[in-house]
C-alpha cells in the first residue's frame, strides 16, 4: 500500500512537471528584466575580490533600451577608468577609451574591468531566445522550493553553452544560476538574494553575487542603486554621449 | 695620364690636408654605408624571424559569419585547399595546418597567459627539429600534452608531468575549460616565443569547439623569402575559383596594412558558409617595407646635407690651394700647359680625394659592422625581431652602394669645380708677378 501511494505521489509529481510549461516560464523570466518600449538605467556597484589582494570596486552606469537591444555602459569608478564605457549598436559592442578617444571592437561576452561579471550581465538576456530547455527537474534551494531548468544554447552567440537555473515555483524568479563550459564544467554561480527592487512595474534583483568555480576564492558582488525607467534622450546611445560624458 | 699623376703628387705633398678633407668624406660615406648596410639586413631578418614565428610564408585562413555576424576563423575544406595548393604550383619545404587557442594558464594558484599553437606534430616534423627543449620529450606526446616554454614553466612552477588547468574559449567565442599535461618545456625562445606553447591539434581543436579535421591557418613555408607574392597570387587565384575568396590588397595609397585592409572589407561584408582569405609574410610585414623606405630616404638625406657641407669645406680649401699655389700655375702655363689641364689638374686631385674618402669609409663601415655583428644581443633582446639569432646584421647591395659612391664623387667634383676654373682662368703673367 505505502509502495503504491509513493508511485502515485511519484507519478503525480512527475505528470505535474510534464505540465509545466517551462518555455512560457523562461518567457516570463526574460519579461522581468525586459522594459520595452521604455528605457532603464540603473548604477550598478561590482565588488570584486581575489586571494591575496585587496578587493577593488567598479561603479558602472548603464543606460538600456530594450526595445532596440541597445546599452551604454558608462564606468564612474575607479578613477582611473573613469569616462570608458561600452556602446552597442545593432549587433555590434564597441569599446571606448576616453584617452586615445578611439572606439574599440569588443564583445557582450568580455568581463568588466577584470571582474567576474561579464557585459551580457549588465545587459538585457533573454533565456527563451538564446537557449532550449534539455530538462526540468524540482528540488529545494535553502527555504524555497523550486524547479530546476537545464538549458542548452541555440547557437554559438552567448557566452555558457549550458546553463542550470533554479527557479522559484511560487514566482517565476531566479534564485541561482550555473554557468557551464563547453566542456561541461562549472565555471561560475550567479546567486540572486531575494531582495528586489521595484522599477517599471517590475521587480528586479538588488543584489548578485558572482563565484569563480575555477579560480577558487574569486567572486564579484554586483549591487544596483538609482535605478530609473522612462524614456531617455535619442543621442544617450550614439559614440557622441560617450564622448561627452567624461 | 701627366695632369693625373700630378694630382697624385699634390695630394700626397699635402698629407695632413687631403687626410683630412678625406678624413671628412670617408665621415659621410661610413654614415651612409651603416645606414644601407642596416636596411638591406632589417626586411630579411624581420622576415626571416616572422616566418619563424608564423610557420610559413604564405598564409590561407578561412572566415566564416556567425549568425549575429560576427566574424569566426575555421577552415573548414582542407581538400579543395589542397588542390588548389597544388594547382598553383606551390612548392613549399613545409606545411602546417594549425589552429589556436588563448587560454589562462593556471597551477597552484599561479596563472599565466598563453597562446597555445595546435599542431599536428606527426605532420610536422621540422617543428620538433626546431624547438629546443630543455626537459621533457615530444616522443609519445599525450592527447592533452603541451609545449610550454621555460619562462612560463618557471613563472607557473610546473615540471614535466603536472596538469595545467585552462580557461579559454571556443573557436566562436563560448566559455571553455580544459586541462593540459606538461609534456616537454622548450629552452627561452626570445620575446614573442615565449608566449607561444604548442600541443596537439586534436586536443586544441575540441577545446575550440572545431571537429579534428577542421583547423583555422593553413600556412606554406617557401625555400626561401623571394617569390612568396607570386606564390600568394597564383594561390588566390585558385582559391577562388574552387572557393570563396577575399579580394587580395596591395598595400593602400595611405600606407595601410593589406590584411588590415582586407579584415575592414570583411566587416562591411556578408556572405555564407566559409570565405578564404590568402595573404603573404610581405602583406603582414608592409609596414616593415615603410620603415626600409624611411631609411633609405634618410640615408639620402644625411649624404646631401652631409656632402653640402662637405663641399663648402672642399671649395674654400680649393681655394686657398689655388692661392697657394698661384705661382705654380703661373710657371706650368708658361711652359706650355694648357687651361683645360690646370682645370683637369684640381678635378683630378677632387676625384681622387673622392674615392680614396669612399674607399677609407667603407672599410671603416665594414670594420664597424663586423664589430657591432659580434655582439651577442641575446635572444630575448628587445630587439630580437630585427637580429640574425640574437645578433645585428647587415647586408649591402653593392650596385646601391656604386650609386652612392658616384653621388659622393659628383659633388666634390662640384665643390671643386669653380676654383678649379678659376685656377685654370689665370693670366700666367699675373699670376706669376702675384706674391703669396
Amino acid at each position: 500500500m505505502k509502495r503504491a501511494m509513493i508511485s502515485v505521489l511519484l507519478a503525480l509529481s512527475v505528470a505535474m512537471a510534464g505540465a509545466q510549461d517551462f518555455k512560457a516560464m523562461l518567457r516570463e523570466i526574460d519579461s522581468l528584466g525586459d522594459f520595452g518600449g521604455q528605457d532603464f538605467t540603473a548604477t550598478y556597484t561590482i565588488v570584486s575580490e581575489k586571494p591575496g589582494q585587496k578587493p577593488e570596486t567598479v561603479q558602472v552606469r548603464v543606460y538600456r533600451r530594450d526595445e532596440r537591444d541597445q546599452f551604454v555602459f558608462l564606468f564612474l569608478k575607479p578613477e582611473r577608468q573613469k569616462g570608458q564605457g561600452y556602446l552597442k549598436v545593432d549587433d555590434n559592442v564597441w569599446f571606448y577609451d576616453p584617452e586615445s578617444g578611439e572606439f574599440a571592437k569588443s564583445t557582450i561576452k568580455e568581463s568588466v574591468q577584470d571582474s567576474e561579471a561579464r557585459n551580457s550581465d549588465l545587459s538585457r538576456m533573454s533565456y527563451a531566445d538564446d537557449y532550449d530547455i534539455e530538462k526540468s527537474s524540482e528540488g529545494k534551494l535553502g527555504a524555497y522550493d523550486v524547479w530546476i531548468l537545464e538549458l542548452v544554447s541555440k547557437d554559438s552567440e552567448v557566452s555558457w553553452q549550458r546553463v542550470r537555473l533554479y527557479v522559484r515555483k511560487d514566482k517565476p524568479l531566479v534564485l541561482k544560476e550555473e554557468d557551464f563550459s563547453v566542456s561541461g564544467r562549472l565555471m561560475r554561480t550567479v546567486s540572486f538574494p531575494p531582495s528586489y527592487i521595484s522599477a517599471g512595474g517590475k521587480q528586479i534583483p538588488s543584489r548578485i553575487l558572482i563565484v569563480d568555480e575555477i579560480n577558487t576564492g574569486e567572486k564579484s558582488q554586483l549591487t544596483l542603486s538609482d535605478v530609473a525607467v522612462g524614456r531617455l534622450p535619442d543621442d544617450t546611445f550614439t559614440e557622441s554621449f560617450l564622448k561627452r560624458a567624461r | 695620364m701627366q695632369t693625373a699623376m700630378l694630382a697624385f703628387r699634390n695630394l700626397s705633398r699635402q698629407k695632413r690636408r687631403s687626410v683630412l678633407l678625406g678624413g671628412a668624406i670617408a665621415f659621410g660615406v661610413m654614415i651612409v654605408t651603416l645606414i644601407d648596410g642596416f636596411a638591406g639586413a632589417f626586411v630579411d631578418n624581420v622576415s626571416e624571424n616572422f616566418s619563424n614565428l608564423l610557420a610559413g610564408h604564405v598564409f590561407v585562413e578561412g572566415v566564416e559569419k556567425s549568425p549575429k555576424g560576427r566574424d569566426l576563423e575555421i577552415i573548414r575544406d582542407d581538400l579543395a585547399l589542397r588542390e588548389a595548393a597544388e594547382a598553383a604550383g606551390i612548392e613549399a619545404m613545409y606545411v602546417s595546418r594549425r589552429s589556436g587557442l588563448q587560454g589562462s594558464f593556471k597551477f597552484a594558484g599561479r596563472t599565466a597567459t598563453l597562446r597555445v599553437q595546435g599542431v599536428d606534430f606527426a605532420a610536422e616534423t621540422f617543428l620538433a627539429e626546431r624547438l629546443a627543449l630543455a626537459s621533457g620529450s615530444l616522443e609519445n606526446l599525450p592527447r592533452d600534452g603541451i609545449v610550454i616554454p621555460e619562462p612560463i614553466a618557471d613563472k607557473l612552477g610546473v615540471a614535466i608531468g603536472d596538469r595545467l588547468l585552462v580557461t579559454t574559449r571556443t573557436y566562436s567565442g563560448q566559455q571553455n575549460v580544459g586541462e593540459f599535461a606538461v609534456a616537454a618545456v622548450i629552452k627561452d625562445p626570445g620575446i614573442l616565443g615565449s608566449v607561444s606553447a604548442y600541443a596537439g591539434r586534436d586536443y586544441v581543436n575540441e577545446l575550440l569547439d572545431l571537429a579534428p579535421d577542421e583547423y583555422q591557418a593553413l600556412s606554406f613555408y617557401l625555400p626561401s623569402l623571394k617569390g612568396m607574392d607570386e606564390a600568394g597570387d597564383r594561390l588566390h587565384a585558385e582559391v577562388s575559383s574552387r572557393l570563396q575568396a577575399f579580394e587580395r590588397k596591395a598595400p593602400g595609397a595611405e600606407g595601410e596594412n593589406p590584411i588590415l585592409a582586407m579584415m575592414r572589407g570583411e566587416d562591411e561584408e556578408t556572405w555564407t558558409g566559409v570565405k578564404y582569405r590568402v595573404t603573404t609574410l610581405n602583406d603582414a610585414l608592409a609596414q616593415v617595407q615603410q620603415i626600409v623606405d624611411v631609411l633609405d630616404t634618410a640615408s639620402l638625406v644625411i649624404l646631401l646635407v652631409l656632402f653640402l657641407i662637405i663641399m663648402v669645406g672642399i671649395t674654400n680649401t680649393f681655394r686657398i690651394i689655388m692661392y697657394e699655389r698661384i705661382r705654380e700655375i703661373g710657371t706650368m702655363r708658361a711652359v706650355g700647359m694648357q687651361r683645360g689641364q690646370v682645370r683637369g689638374l684640381f678635378l683630378y686631385e677632387a676625384l681622387f680625394l673622392a674615392l680614396g674618402g669612399a674607399v677609407a669609409g667603407l672599410a671603416v663601415a665594414s670594420l664597424v659592422m663586423l664589430g657591432v655583428g659580434l655582439i651577442d644581443f641575446g635572444l630575448d633582446s628587445p630587439l630580437f625581431l630585427i637580429l640574425r639569432n640574437g645578433h645585428m646584421s647587415f647586408r649591402l647591395d653593392w650596385a646601391r652602394v656604386a650609386g652612392k659612391v658616384a653621388i659622393v664623387a659628383f659633388l666634390t667634383l662640384a665643390a671643386a669645380f669653380f676654383p678649379a676654373r678659376s685656377a685654370a682662368k689665370l693670366d700666367p703673367a699675373v699670376a706669376l708677378r702675384t706674391a703669396v
